[in-house]
This record gives structure tokens, C-alpha cells and sequence, in this order.
């Protein structure tokens, strides 16, 4: 098992997709920031302000972080903050379920307002719920590994 | 993890610096000292002076849907949602010429009807304002609500 964790291949895999992820979920935010700012008060959490500068900051740290994950430099750093922004995402996902704020789009890929909704993904998968967090689990899980694992030297 | 802590502070700036840097450049930004949702001609009052107005003879609107005001509501506020607004307003319309001074709530700093239908008001000449921050300020301030329920 520990054998398996430690394979370059699975670190390659992990980090390249994670990295991705990362990457195509800042793209959306970036392109519209007065949008993913609407999404953000949604969560009610932080307050009008303080969800304006999360708001700006938040993707440019996704994309920069993705990318080095990609790329391969500075990769454990790298890993280590986006499993830090996986925390957080979880715990205001746990915090907003907590209150039964409803949120319909959690904003974490697109910022397409509730409106326009598309019948993809479903509401299920857009808002914040169980599908959210389990999905942050699996993601934290690899960043952690990504983290504290060192790959065996091929 | 410690031996990592300046490397990720430092992507975090790097990010951070990035998304500031195309906010103010990009031409697609937005001013971050206010909500979002406040646009030109937009005017909003807090909760204090909201409080002060009420007590001067206000009319207060509450912007969310019905349900919500069925259940409770700042005092003496009429229902004038967003979502049934055509209908409730022409309902609501010789109420409202007789108070010139309104002032439009919703549930919070994260709901932007309170700013839809204020704008609506004023495009048909009544000159709404907006509670900051909406019912939740309201009630920070302990201020008094309405919770008898309404059919």
C-alpha cells in the first residue's frame, strides 16, 4: 500500500489533474469577478467587503497554485495551499449546511447565475450539499498526499 | 509543513497581487468598497437612520418573498416582492403615493432585491431608498419586528 502511494506515476497523475481542476475552476471567476462576488454573498459568511477582496484574490491563488501543480514547480508548496483553500471550502460548506443557507450555485466552477441555469450539471452537484463536500474530501485527500508523501526516486 | 509556510505565503501573495492587479486593469474589475449590487442612483440608508425615518411616519417595503413577510416583518412594512412585483405594486400603488419616504429591505447584504425593486420604484418616480444591509442590520441593532402572522 505505502508502496502504491509512493509511485512517481501516481504523483504525476494526481498532481497534473489537481492542478487542472484548479486551474479551469479560476478561469470562470477570473473572466467575471462582479459575478463570482454576487456568489460569494451568497454564502453569507464574510460580510460585503471582505466577500469583494475573497472574491478578486481567491482565483488568482487557485490559478497560480494550479498551475505551479502542473508545471511541477514548487509543487509541494503548492499542493500544501490548495489543500489549505480545500479547508476552507469545506468548512464554510459545513458552516452555510449548519445555518440552511440556501445556496443554488456554490460558484466553485462557474459563476452562472441562478437564472440562466443550465439542466448541467444538476442542481444537486451546483449548490452546496454532501455531493460538495465529498467531493473536497477526495480533492484535500490527494493535495495531503501530494503534501506529505515523498514519491519514491524511479 | 513549517519549512513550507514562506513558499505558501508566497504563492498566496503571488495569486493575491495577480487578482488585484486584474481587478483594477483588466477593465472587467469592480469597486471593492461596497456591495456589488449598489449601482449609480442607488441610495442607502442604515439601520439607525432607517430607525429615525420610521419613527418620522417611513413606509418600509419588504423586498423578499411573501412567505417571509407573512411571518414576520419591520413594523408597519407592506409586501412588495421582487418576484411578484407588477402585481403586488398596482396593489400597493395609492399606498404608496400617500408616503413619499420608502425605504426597501430584503435579508441581507447577499439578497439583491431590496436594490431591484428600489430601482424599479424610482424608474416609476417614487424615490425608494435601500436598508443597508438589510433585516439582519435591522435586527443587530434591536431594533423592533413585526411577528404577528399574517394570512
Amino acid at each position: 500500500m505505502s508502496e502504491l502511494l509512493r509511485a512517481p506515476r501516481l504523483h504525476l497523475l494526481l498532481r497534473v489533474l489537481l492542478g487542472a481542476v484548479f486551474v479551469y475552476a479560476s478561469l470562470d471567476k477570473i473572466a467575471d469577478p462582479a459575478g463570482f462576488a454576487r456568489i460569494v454573498y451568497q454564502w453569507q459568511v464574510l460580510g460585503p467587503v471582505a466577500s469583494n477582496v475573497v472574491a478578486v484574490t481567491l482565483p488568482g491563488v487557485e490559478l497560480v497554485a494550479g498551475l505551479l501543480l502542473i508545471v511541477g514547480v514548487w509543487k509541494r508548496d503548492a499542493a500544501a495551499v490548495v489543500a489549505a483553500m480545500l479547508v476552507v471550502f469545506i468548512a464554510a460548506a459545513v458552516f452555510v449546511l449548519a445555518r440552511g443557507v440556501d445556496v443554488d450555485n456554490c460558484g466553485c466552477t462557474s459563476v452562472a447565475a441562478a437564472g440562466a441555469a443550465p439542466s448541467w450539471p444538476p442542481e444537486w452537484m451546483r449548490g452546496v450539499g454532501w455531493f460538495l463536500i465529498t467531493r473536497n474530501l477526495v480533492m484535500l485527500s490527494a493535495a495531503l498526499l501530494l503534501v506529505f508523501v515523498e514519491p519514491e526516486k524511479s | 509543513m513549517v519549512t513550507r509556510l514562506p513558499r505558501m505565503a508566497l504563492i498566496v501573495l503571488a495569486g493575491a497581487l495577480a487578482g488585484f492587479s486584474w481587478n483594477s486593469l483588466s477593465g472587467k474589475g469592480f469597486d471593492l468598497s461596497q456591495s456589488v449590487f449598489v449601482q449609480a442612483g442607488d441610495q442607502l440608508v442604515s439601520a439607525r437612520d432607517a430607525r429615525a425615518w420610521l419613527d418620522k411616519g417611513a413606509l418600509f417595503l419588504d423586498a423578499r418573498p411573501r412567505d417571509f413577510w407573512r411571518m414576520s416583518r419591520i413594523p408597519g412594512a407592506l409586501c412588495l416582492p421582487e418576484e411578484e412585483f407588477e402585481q403586488a405594486f398596482a396593489e400597493l400603488e395609492p399606498r404608496l403615493r400617500q408616503n413619499l419616504n420608502l425605504i426597501v429591505y430584503c435579508s441581507g447584504y447577499g439578497c439583491e432585491s431590496s436594490h431591484i425593486v428600489a430601482r424599479q420604484l424610482r424608474a416609476r418616480g417614487f424615490p425608494a431608498v435601500i436598508l443597508d444591509e438589510g433585516l439582519p442590520a435591522w435586527e443587530d441593532e434591536g431594533y423592533p419586528l413585526d411577528t404577528e402572522a399574517r394570512p
